[in-house]
């Protein structure tokens, strides 16, 4: 499939004329000023006090200059806590994960495990069930089991949700590579244990690196596992302490809210900015375009 | 997607295990070492507990006392209950709205942009929603939806519009939802009609030109018949993913007022871990699953189709 990063050839036939061409441009610009005009809205009313955003309407340019006032609220309100959480969820999840997953998927398709594709379907059907199967019996589980509201069962749990689609992936890839390389490497005397990690991982960087930033994005985004399998401000992640910040402060300090939410929103944010080029292929590799 | 189904070729694999080192009890066992992490973690945390539920489902179960198996009354009575018919019907009006919209804009955006100059700018730009969490565009779009001084009531009312209780009413607050929802998920679908778009085969459409075809003539003719594949697969996406809405949900509303904006997936959720009806809430969470996989059935077929295609 093309990459997206090459659009102008194939667009041709759109614009005949250098008129239409720039009614092309204009309209384009027009849909995106409006796309991004709710967060411009907001991101100016995190600008301004708790009593001017009540007091004035939010389209009003803000007459004060209060954001670091708010953000420092925000943060000691209860969002540091989740957002250093999600921070270590995302990152040990998705690593997590991607690590688990390429053993998987190399054990089904390099070391030929018998029935590799029942114990590769058994994996992937993660994916086919909606969230809410889990829930309940997950929440009892970890009740029983004392891993309820901790740190371990999050990252359990956010492992366990990222493996199929990870060993999807990282399965289609190790289909791609010749088996001259692995031969060549037992032949010298490696065992499987080094071939994984002295050729087969080197080889995976990209898709694992894509997998990573899809996962760690999934994982940062997360509401309702967070909101089900956890609840004291030391181990909710992010959505949750945001959410709930919303629920108490949102109306009378609603800049603080905004500028939280500012914050929570600027990392995933940010990854996609950097690392736009891995995201459409993402998008073309797994059309689900997540987990 | 890449093939999923694909095996692999029978004549290398002998090869290939025929040189693994070591003793020929460790060369079996060994594959198996790589594979049991992987799978005893979903086992444990996915596919258990799915079966649970649905077991559950067919049970009186408050979370406190001994569940007693109860046949199919959790499905019977919750088509009696008005509630639940309320959500289904939110539901319905949610996944048809959820696709129509997003895949409808998403194909305009993409033939707009295709092409023109600055489109990898305008591109992430639209898609820029996508990136942030369904949880902070439901606390962002409750802000816009303020009822005294929001950013749409303001706009509203320089021209004379009264203020309007976007999130307070129903079935208002479910269209004002579903406009979050609209804002948040046409860039992905745009992202994919502009693959579809880069990949149509330019004779046609030279051959279209040549006769005259130009404009909308062109794109209603021409471009949207070549296009139909990937809105056949934008569509059952949207529909998977537009039946499963919570976060925007429950931050926005959680449901309310009442429980007058609830979908499927809100009631689960109030069922089983506010009013603890856990059984009740499993019956939910069993239909909810039985339909995602009717729609994902589809889903995958046209995609796999697709790729037979290409």
């Amino acid at each position: 499939m093309t990459s997206l990063a090459a659009p102008a050839a194939a667009g041709d036939w759109q614009q005949p004329g250098i008129v239409r061409r720039n009614l092309g441009l204009v309209a384009a610009a027009i849909l995106a000023i409006f796309w991004i005009a709710p967060i411009v809205i907001l991101s100016l009313n995190a600008f301004k006090t708790p009593n001017e955003f009540l007091m004035t309407s939010n389209l009003a340019w803000p007459a004060s200059f209060n954001i670091f006032a708010n953000i420092q609220h925000a943060w000691a309100k209860g969002l540091s806590g989740g957002f250093i959480n999600s921070l270590i969820y995302g990152i040990v999840g998705s690593v997590g994960a991607v690590i688990l997953a390429s053993f998987a998927a190399y054990g089904i398709v390099r070391l030929k495990l018998p029935q590799g594709l029942f114990w590769f379907l058994l994996i992937y059907s993660g994916t086919i069930w909606p969230f809410q199967m889990y829930l309940i019996p997950l929440f009892n589980a970890y009740l029983q089991t004392g891993i309820y509201d901790s740190k371990l069962g999050m990252i359990l749990f956010y492992i366990t949700i990222c493996i199929p689609f990870c060993t999807f992936v990282m399965r289609g890839f190790f289909l791609t590579v010749p088996w001259e390389i692995q031969e060549a490497a037992y032949v010298d005397g490696a065992n499987s244990w080094t071939v994984f990690w002295k050729i087969m991982f080197p080889m995976a960087r990209a898709p694992i690196i894509l997998l990573s930033l899809i996962q760690f994005t999934w994982i940062w985004n997360d509401l309702l596992f967070g909101l089900v399998l956890s609840k004291s401000p030391g181990v909710r992640p992010v959505m949750v302490a945001l959410v709930g910040m919303q629920g108490v402060y949102g109306a009378q300090d609603a800049p603080s809210v905004i500028a939280a939410t500012l914050i929570c929103s600027a990392p995933t944010l940010l990854l996609f900015l950097f690392l736009q080029r891995y995201f459409v292929r993402g998008l073309t590799l797994g059309v689900s375009g997540g987990r | 997607m890449p093939a999923v189904a694909t095996t692999t070729p029978q004549s290398l694999s002998r090869a290939a295990t025929a040189k693994v080192p070591g003793t020929r009890l460790m060369g079996r066992v060994e594959p198996y070492l790589y594979v049991l992490p992987a799978a005893v973690f979903v086992v444990a945390f996915l596919l258990y507990p799915m079966v649970l539920t649905v077991i559950r489902s067919f049970t009186h179960d408050d979370g406190i006392t001994t569940p007693t198996f109860a046949g199919f009354d959790n499905f019977i009575n919750l088509f009696l209950d008005p509630h639940f018919i309320a959500s289904l019907q939110n539901t319905f009006i949610w996944t048809i709205a959820a696709v129509v919209l997003p895949v409808t804009l998403g194909l305009a955006f993409a033939i707009t942009i295709n092409g023109v100059r600055w489109s990898t700018f305008f591109k992430s730009v639209i898609y820029l929603p996508a990136t942030i969490s369904a949880a902070a565009v439901g606390i962002l779009f409750s802000f816009i939806f303020g009822y005294d001084n929001g950013a749409l009531n303001s706009l509203l009312n320089i021209f004379g519009v009264h203020n309007v209780r976007w999130l307070f009413e129903s079935p208002i607050n479910t269209y004002s939802m579903i406009g979050a929802y609209t804002w948040q998920s046409t860039g992905l679908n745009m992202m994919l009609f502009l693959v579809g778009l880069q990949g149509l085969p330019q004779e046609p459409i030279e051959a279209a030109k040549l006769d005259g075809c130009t404009g909308f003539g062109l794109i209603w003719r021409i471009i949207l018949p070549m296009m139909m594949p990937y809105v056949v697969i934008a569509t059952l996406l949207a529909v998977v993913n537009g039946f499963k809405v919570f976060d925007q949900i429950w931050v926005m509303t959680q449901g309310g007022p009442g429980r007058s904006s609830e979908t499927l997936a809100v009631t689960m959720y109030r069922e089983g871990f506010i009013m603890f009806n856990q059984g009740y809430s499993a019956a939910i969470a069993v239909i909810i699953a039985l339909a995602a996989l009717i729609f994902s059935y589809f889903y995958l077929r046209s995609v796999l189709d697709q790729e037979k295609q290409i």
